[in-house]
């Protein structure tokens, strides 16, 4: 689809005509407004970016951009702090609980597609229906169960704690997926000798791969970013244990005028996970455009 | 088709016989991948832990004066309702969330559909710029919820650190009191909400232009319907569940945030910008007092399924799920 430039010029080229005006008119508006959006939603990223390469005297001066003595040295007290071991955590974390949420949704998605079985309209829309309760709202209790279990102060808690909060959205994304997928390959395949499982890993994988991309880049991205889960139950632990959006957070709390400094690592937070969005983003929106994303 | 194959006969010597029968013909393997609850299983298990158990644990709890500093606990009923709902604080925090989360809904609807609709037209005329603007809007969406809370404080700083007060400044404005005045910091609030919320909408409302078939359009424009009549007539109502969807996914987001508040304003000044979810989690965690937190999780609870169970009933989208 990208590329594809149809500009329907319609049939007839009166000369200059209303609606060619009109056009131009739309086009300067979409500008306008991509200028804008462009502008607004850059702008903060730009701004601590350039806040994070001064040095302390300069933050209270000058409203340049591009600082005039650039300095390193905000980034050299952030390293200091530890904040490669909160990355190092968060990398961890993120990609074993989309391995996880991969490994146990993809079965159940396939599952919910392929099988009819008596009560299964009932357990899938319960299974949506937790899509309405956040995290935040069952925090207590999983707090007191990950305590119970022995979990907390934990990646490897971290890790399933994630699986589970973030199985229904997956769940539902990934059947979609598999619903859009003709029933008469997984025939063609029986046919063939295969059982369900050789039909899922040598037939149904590759047509269902783009929305296996989103799920996985939209709980890479998500599970990255998670702050109130790790914070409660990472906080009681050591500093080696915290991730990148704690550790910030514990950070920013402990030098709150070094303004520079809490720039640095505002900057160190977010352009790994940015590289990475931006590197994928095109599968991400392909997947999510194109897939049938249907309750 | 072997596989499949239902037993009809009632007796239980043919059925285990055949079952026998079935298992050395197809193998145990093929067998239990046969039957749903094997594909099912690690996913109902997941969620029963993580998401069906604690929901009922934090009914339990709010009944119960349990508390993170010591482990006794006794039921104490509806005395934490009772207290909840004669605190002021409680109305307080009710006030600032409605306001927040109304505020967030309309702008960030508001601003996904404009861009989503300006970038949709964009690709279709082959303009440029709609791709740079599409990622610039997601990734602000991608920064942690911390990160952003942290930048937006930077930014509104009420010193000439701050960007915005800075510039103000200079052009004479004086400086805006963003996070020390009560409704000024709600504001705020609010807007970084938007900065990060909107790529949300856009990418969803995007996801949903593309899916309506270019022949409404033709067919629209052979009747003589003109940019906005198409918009109208075409558009909006081929976007109805995608509407749906996203005015109740960011309505559920918005009444339950937490992170940026927390990392922008922790809910000051005062209490001007705390939402019912940073005050559940400071009742639990600086309070110590379980049992009242988890009556305000679960009042939070119930105001979101109630305004769920509101737009399931004004958008009528039964005929559509």
């Amino acid at each position: 689809m990208a590329g594809s430039t149809d500009t329907t010029v319609d049939g007839r080229r009166a000369g200059i005509s209303w609606s060619r005006i009109r056009r131009y008119g739309y086009d300067g508006l979409t500008y306008l407004v991509y200028a804008l959006a462009i502008a607004f939603f850059l702008f903060p990223v730009l701004w601590v970016l350039s806040l994070s390469l001064r040095t302390e005297g300069a933050v209270y001066t000058s409203l340049e951009l591009i600082p005039s003595d650039p300095s390193l040295g905000s980034y050299r007290e952030v390293l200091d702090s530890g904040i490669l071991g909160w990355m190092g955590n968060t990398l961890f974390v993120a990609v074993l609980s989309v391995t996880g949420i991969l490994v146990v949704t993809t079965p159940a998605a396939y599952g919910f597609s392929r099988f009819r079985f008596r009560g299964r309209r009932t357990l899938l829309l319960a299974v949506l229906g937790f899509q309405m309760i956040s995290p935040i709202v069952i925090v207590l209790p999983l707090y007191e169960i990950m305590r119970t279990l022995g979990l907390t102060e934990s990646h490897a808690g971290l890790v399933l704690l994630y699986i589970g909060l973030q199985i229904p959205f997956s769940l539902w994304l990934l059947k979609g997926y598999f619903d859009t997928i003709p029933t008469e390959l997984d025939k063609a395949a029986r046919i063939d000798g295969c059982n369900r499982l050789q039909t899922l890993r040598y037939v149904l994988l590759r047509p269902v791969m783009p929305g296996i991309a989103v799920v996985a880049i939209f709980n890479f991205v998500l599970t990255w970013s998670e702050f109130v889960m790790a914070y409660t139950m990472l906080s009681s632990g050591g500093e080696g244990l915290y991730t990148l959006s704690m550790g910030i957070y514990v950070f920013d709390n402990q030098l709150a005028t070094q303004w520079t400094n809490v720039a640095a690592a505002a900057v160190v937070g977010i352009v790994p996970i940015i590289v990475f969005f931006v590197a994928l983003q095109r599968y991400f929106v392909r997947g999510l455009t194109e897939g049938a994303v249907k309750g | 088709m072997k596989a499949e194959s239902r037993v009809e006969d009632p007796s239980v010597g043919t059925r285990v016989r055949r079952t026998i029968a079935d298992w050395t013909d197809w193998g145990i393997v093929d067998r239990l991948v046969s039957r749903p609850l094997f594909w099912l299983l690690p996913a109902l298990v997941f969620i029963t832990v993580f998401q069906l158990y604690p929901v009922f644990e934090v009914f339990r709890m709010s009944l119960t004066d349990t508390s993170l500093i010591s482990s006794e606990e006794s039921y104490v009923w509806l005395e934490n309702y009772r207290r909840l709902l004669g605190s002021e604080r409680f109305y307080s925090t009710l006030r600032v969330t409605g306001i927040y989360s109304i505020a967030s809904v309309v702008l960030q609807i508001g601003l996904g559909l404009g861009l989503a609709l300006s970038i949709d037209y964009g690709v279709r005329r082959g303009l440029r710029g709609p791709l740079l603007t599409r990622v610039v809007v997601l990734s602000a969406w991608i920064v942690p919820g911390i990160i952003i809370g942290l930048v937006w404080r930077i930014m509104l700083l009420e010193t000439n650190v701050g960007v915005v007060n800075n510039a103000l400044d200079r052009l004479g404005f004086g400086i805006v009191p963003f996070l020390s005045d009560a409704q000024l910091a709600l504001f705020s609030v609010v807007a970084a909400g938007a900065w990060r919320g909107t790529a949300f909408s856009m990418i969803m409302f995007y996801a949903g232009l593309k899916r309506v078939p270019d022949e409404l359009y033709r067919a629209a424009k052979v009747d003589g319907a003109g940019p906005l009549a198409r918009f109208r007539y075409v558009t909006l109502p081929q976007l109805k569940p995608v509407m749906f969807v996203v005015t109740i996914l960011v309505t559920i987001y918005s009444l339950n945030s937490f992170d940026l508040i927390f990392a922008l304003t922790n809910g000051g000044p005062g209490r001007a910008t705390e939402v019912i979810a940073l005050s559940m989690y400071k009742t639990a965690f600086n309070s110590y007092q379980m049992g009242m937190a988890a009556a305000t999780a679960v009042v939070l609870l119930v105001v979101t399924l109630t305004v769920t169970a509101i737009y399931f009933r004004v958008f009528d989208i039964s005929e559509e799920i």
